[in-house]
């Protein structure tokens, strides 16, 4: 699998595929979608699908396709070549969603949750195969949340194509488990060979699984962490893993949408706060307000430097 | 998801990033003393501010700083956690001098400048007089008498007015060629009108550059100069705010303040609340059919009959 257009810039989102097979453009097509890397804390989140003609369903099957959880990263290799091989019929896309991405979205003010983001990225890859032609009839998810919420979404969002999301779809339908696999070597890949932006010198690439458990991964997490950076963009900054290791181990810092209450915040807001109002008319201090020209444009006389 | 982050207090920086122009910096002469930063009285508050000499005392400068929450610079390869931004722009060194003139000018006698600026709390004063423009400009609001070779001044009220009107003058010019709001109601210099304030008036110029000037200038001046610009007092902003509920004596039957007999009328529907927990969410989705309501438990037994 190439993916040079994503470690071109791994900064940000970034969509490979394959090219679509005449047959799909004519005949019916069933189409699965899978994800990889939901959990860790480390390195991309991919979505891929895959689809082929409902005619030719049980030519996947041939193929010995299977949940890639099952699978040893050789046998997936090995099976993801044979889709490959199979492109006279059979196509994949997938959506690299990169650690970066993951944490801008989360920690940005207006927050979007891994749902959202998760379901945004599977319903771009279908409409993705529409715009490329796809006759699609048939879609197969697996479940990101409640099930029943999830396929009336989808079903709103693709009228006329039947979709039928289902939790462990991965083992039930040789489509999602072609998904599933394409998705899964490309995030092997991603991580294994992760481009690093930052100048990090020679780095101990030993992360282990990048799942939050792993010892590894957390070793890793507390010597790549930078007192003012934190971490490098390889590492979602939205996990409570990196979080609860930011506010111990960095130097704090302060947003304007970080949560305060009591006074302080009163007057961080420049608000008066409750208690302000008993001893008003009290304590009405002379000294002067500065004009509004240097109010309003946040500039101080200085008492010393 | 974080725990309360505690900022510390703030530690003494040694450096800041100023804007500044070249006059202000650069050293000229060999010899000068190059610039220095001082500490004097503000005409306005009475209280210490910062203001630069520029070399060999040549040019006053003050010092604002920008200063907003949550920020914080990068400088090369360094973080400053004082996200201030310090203006030194120039400054007419007549205004600090003011003061020290007024309060002499009480004693009514003709003086030496230097006999006037001195200044126990504020010793750096006195180079106020090494300034260029000082000697110059020392007429705008003095009488001067010369005899033979020294010169003595004596304050003088009308004189200082003229001047400052000149100067309102000038600054609403410079309003109105910046083009800066002055109309009310504008909170905040990035927030860009759609139309162009066509009705903002002389007055209202007038008025805004008069606010400008007596931040420079001590209280009882600022209220001379309004009065000599012909612009009418407004009332104190404390008077905008809301006034106070208190009920005022009176011999009329009292009535009640608000209609509370909105709550009895039938569109007066209790709202549900607006925020639900996850918890709660999943609870109110819980199938409840077949449970008996809790008031169930206790209202009196209704005998069940057996057929």
């Amino acid at each position: 699998m190439d993916l040079g257009d994503f470690e071109a810039n791994n900064s940000v989102s970034c969509r490979l595929s394959s090219a679509i097979p005449d047959v799909c453009k004519t005949e019916d097509c069933c189409l699965g979608i899978d994800e990889a890397g939901r959990g860790p804390v480390l390195g991309p989140m991919v979505y891929g699908i895959c689809y082929c003609p409902v005619s030719r369903k049980d030519d996947l099957k041939d193929l010995k396709v299977a949940d890639s959880k099952t699978l040893t990263e050789a046998e997936r290799e090995n099976l993801f070549h044979k889709l490959d091989e199979a492109k006279s019929f059979v196509g994949w896309a997938l959506q690299i969603l990169s650690p970066n991405t993951i944490s801008n979205s989360m920690l940005q003010r207006a927050k979007y949750n891994l749902n959202a983001l998760s379901h945004d990225a599977a319903i771009g890859l279908v409409q993705y195969a529409l715009d490329s032609g796809v006759q699609l009839k048939e879609v197969y998810v697996d479940t990101v949340g409640p099930a029943e919420k999830y396929q009336e979404k989808l079903s709103q969002r693709f009228p006329g194509v039947e979709v039928t999301v289902r939790p462990k779809a991965d083992s039930l339908f040789p489509i999602v488990s072609a998904a599933s696999i394409c998705a899964k070597v490309a995030r092997d890949h991603a991580v294994k060979s992760w481009k690093f932006v930052e100048d990090l010198g020679d780095v101990d690439s030993d992360y282990g699984s990048g799942y939050p458990n792993d010892p590894k991964t957390k070793s890793w997490l507390l010597k790549y962490l930078d007192p003012v950076f934190g971490y490098p963009q390889f590492v979602r900054f939205s996990w409570s893993t990196a979080q609860s290791l930011l506010d111990s181990k960095a130097v704090p810092v302060h947003w304007d949408d970080d949560e305060e209450d009591g006074e302080k915040a009163a007057a961080r807001m420049n608000c008066a706060s409750m208690l302000s109002y008993f001893s008003r008319g009290k304590a009405q201090s002379a000294a002067r307000e500065p004009h509004r020209f240097f109010t309003e444009r946040r500039l101080q006389n200085l008492g010393t430097l | 998801m974080t725990t309360k982050k505690k900022r510390s207090s703030n530690t003494q920086n040694d450096r800041w990033v100023a804007i500044a122009a070249d006059s202000a910096v650069e050293a000229s002469k060999a010899g000068d003393s190059g610039p220095v930063f001082v500490s004097l009285r503000n005409p306005a508050t009475d209280a210490a501010s910062l203001y630069l000499f520029g070399s060999g005392d040549s040019q006053l400068y003050e010092v604002k700083a920008f200063n907003e929450d949550y920020h914080s610079w990068f400088v090369g390869q360094a973080v400053q956690r004082d996200g201030r931004l310090l203006y030194i722009t120039p400054m007419d060194p007549l205004f600090l001098l003011l003061p020290y003139l007024m309060k002499a000018g009480k004693e009514g006698k003709f003086q030496p400048v230097q006999q006037v600026v001195m200044d126990e709390d504020y010793p750096a004063c006195t180079r106020l007089l090494s300034c260029s423009q000082i000697q110059a400009s020392l007429h705008h609001v003095a009488e001067e008498k010369e005899v033979g070779s020294q010169k003595f001044h004596r304050y003088s009220q009308e004189k200082t007015m003229e001047w400052l009107k000149k100067k309102v003058d000038k600054t609403a010019r410079a309003l109105k060629k910046s083009n800066i709001s002055v109309g009310g109601g504008v909170k905040s210099m990035t927030y860009i009108r759609a139309k162009q304030e066509s009705d903002a008036g002389e007055e209202d110029y007038l008025r805004y550059a008069h606010g400008l000037i007596s931040d420079y200038i001590s209280d009882d001046l600022s209220r001379e100069l309004l009065k000599a610009l012909g612009l009418p007092e407004i009332s104190s902003p404390k008077e905008l705010e809301p006034p106070s509920k208190k009920r005022k004596m009176s011999d009329r039957p009292v009535e009640a303040g608000e209609d509370y007999t909105k709550f009895n009328s039938a569109d007066f529907a209790r709202k549900p609340p607006k925020k639900m927990t996850a918890a709660q969410k999943s609870l109110a989705k819980v199938d409840k059919s077949g449970m008996k309501t809790m008031s169930a438990f206790f209202s009196p037994k209704v005998k069940t009959e057996k057929n």
